[in-house]
């Protein structure tokens, strides 16, 4: 889909790089701006008109047939927020039960492991990722069902701007109700956790093998960082604990007299704390 | 719809920044800055008040123009505002734990103001995830806040609604942070999907289809730079906070330890001020509203307003009636 909703969102995220352009005219294909925002609107606006002119004053066979052709451009629209960014990349899609299921050996074994362990991890995370496609492509059938059932009989004046609005918006309630059924339900959190879990694993294995490769070049590895950080999070607790010991003995050093005041706000404001670097 | 009138407005909003008030910057604790605003109206008879914003989001929301800040609100009701900026963890950050946020930056805010002040006692505001280290820190340090109030702040993290928290149910958390941050894109990706259609479609068709008013545009701009200007999440406190609360919901069933030190709400026995967003899509009512039954506190008064989460600072109605609700509240005690 080159006008999915995923690409739409990482187009205008690119709106804040300095070579975003501001009119609709010099957004490049593809490219930033709200072009890809105008685009959908236009999609919307030509898919709505296209339905009531093949409705008004058709048989309910040619209305049904209007409204099914209707609800798939708006399933269609939708269709791939789910697809990473990443399918793209060298594994997806590859076949990888071989490189997973045969057994290592020799030398090189635990390296072989930890490779079976990265590609069983990039199945898992495409499983999941099918699996919410799945869901996804669900709850557009159902949004779109519920937003044709919402429509009222096509009229035959000319739609307004304002009669759009009102239509786009019904279609985004529409939208959100069945995907917030679908978010709730059993099955999608379950794709999600195992979504993240899958990509976590296949983190942690890629890491292992990037940490090889930083011992052999003599690098510092994460893992040696990691130590030196923990290191110094100890002696920094050790300095606040001793200091904490000797606030206490100054206050206990002081006379009972010496409490806290209740507050004067127009005195304090006269006396505001000093920055301390 | 693409007038040339709204494509200007909008290339001419490009570089407003978020902020209105005058502030100084009084102490700092590592990436930690704590500010004290500048009064703009005759000084209240209350204790200092400190603003404890969320980790996962920048605190300038809470000050974001002259006519969407809810600190110039508390400012011209009188209070004595002082507002916590965490900063931006870096990878240096990884093992900084919520007992860290709580018992050392927390707290150290809290002792500077009250060393500066000669107090024994102040006024916290805790918002959404700083709500929850806010009742945290004075379940732990009861004798150093004298009033409660709580803004959009999750502390019952299963109720039916709460969506994030069925999402990370089955999460292993600490396979996902490994011994690094939380990218902040990621959650602001998490945040998205909550909302698909409304947050990543309908808001940017709405922009364009309004008017070419550059006051509308600049606010919608100013929103829209703050949604996205998420800190990445320091890792060791990201997963303390998502398995603690959003899969134990410890803090709910008075069995979460910091330092060593069971926090129960159970001792919160301060009058408490808790803020209600009734269409809040991030943390549900109901979440909120369970603190009633499980603090302890026989001066508990909620409010609950017709607002979404973002609402909640930044609504023309929340500036009309948040600021002045509070200071009504603190100034009654």
């Amino acid at each position: 889909m080159e006008h999915d909703l995923w690409r739409q969102w990482q187009a205008f995220a690119a709106l804040a790089t300095p070579s975003a352009a501001a009119g609709p005219g010099s957004a490049p294909p593809g490219g930033f701006g709200f072009a890809p925002f105008v685009d959908a609107a236009e999609r919307f606006a030509a898919a709505t008109r296209s339905f009531r002119d093949s409705s008004v004053g058709g048989s309910a066979t040619a209305v049904a047939a209007a409204a099914q052709t209707f609800s798939d451009f708006l399933r269609d629209q939708y269709a791939d927020v789910f697809k990473m960014p990443w399918s793209a990349a060298p594994l997806a899609g590859a076949d990888l039960a071989p490189a997973v299921e045969l057994p290592a050996l020799g030398l090189t074994r635990e390296h072989q492991q930890r490779a079976q362990r990265a590609a069983q991890a990039w199945r898992d995370m495409e499983d999941a990722q099918r699996r919410l496609q799945r869901l996804w492509a669900d709850t557009l059938r159902e949004a779109a069902a519920a937003f044709v059932a919402r429509l009222e009989a096509p009229q035959s004046t000319a739609l307004t701007p304002d009669a759009l609005n009102r239509l786009y918006d019904t279609w985004i309630d529409c939208a959100e109700e069945a995907y917030a059924r679908t978010a709730h339900s059993e099955p999608f959190c379950s794709a999600i956790a195992d979504y993240v879990n899958a990509s976590s694993q296949w983190r942690r294995e890629s890491n292992a093998g990037a940490e090889l490769w930083a011992k052999l070049l003599d690098l510092p590895t994460r893992h040696e960082v990691n130590t030196l950080a923990q290191r110094l999070r100890a002696l920094e607790e050790q300095v606040r604990a001793q200091a904490e010991v000797r606030k206490e003995a100054s206050a206990a050093r002081k006379p009972p007299g010496a409490a806290r005041k209740r507050p004067n706000p127009a005195r304090e404001r006269r006396r505001a704390p000093k920055a301390k670097p | 719809m693409t007038s040339p009138n709204l494509y200007a407005a909008l290339a001419a909003a490009r570089h407003c920044v978020a902020g209105c008030s005058v502030k100084e910057e009084v102490w700092r604790n590592g990436k930690l800055r704590l500010y004290r605003y500048r009064s703009i109206a005759k000084p209240a008879s209350a204790a200092p008040l400190l603003i404890v914003y969320a980790l996962v989001n920048r605190p300038y929301m809470m000050d974001l123009q002259e006519d969407r800040s809810l600190i110039r609100g508390l400012l011209a009701q009188g209070l004595d505002v002082y507002l916590i900026d965490w900063g931006y963890p870096d990878g240096a950050d990884r093992f900084t734990t919520l007992t860290d946020y709580i018992e050392d930056q927390l707290k150290g805010c809290v002792e500077q103001i009250l060393e500066s002040h000669g107090l024994d006692a102040l006024n916290l505001l805790g918002v959404c995830q700083g709500g929850v280290l806010s009742l945290c820190f004075a379940a732990l340090h009861p004798e150093r806040v004298r009033n409660l109030i709580t803004m959009v702040t999750p502390v019952d993290f299963h109720t039916p609604a709460d969506l994030l928290s069925k999402w990370v149910q089955k999460i292993d958390v600490d396979a996902w942070v490994g011994d690094g941050n939380v990218s902040g894109e990621v959650l602001n990706q998490l945040f998205l999907s909550l909302m698909p259609f409304r947050l990543m479609h309908q808001k940017y068709v709405a922009l364009l289809r309004g008017e070419a008013d550059s006051a509308r545009i600049e606010n919608f701009m100013r929103v829209e730079q703050w949604i996205f200007d998420s800190p990445d999440q320091a890792g060791a406190a990201f997963r303390d906070f998502v398995v603690w609360m959003y899969q134990e919901n410890r803090l709910a069933r008075n069995r979460l330890e910091i330092a060593s030190r069971t926090v129960d709400l159970r001792s919160l026995e301060l009058p408490i001020l808790n803020l209600i967003g009734k269409k809040d899509h991030l943390v549900p009512p109901a979440s909120s509203e369970a603190l009633k039954r499980l603090a302890g506190s026989r001066d508990f008064t909620t409010l609950e307003f017709d607002l979404g989460h973002i609402g909640m600072y930044v609504s023309a109605r929340a500036q009309r009636e948040v600021p002045p609700a509070i200071a009504q509240w603190l100034a009654a005690r």
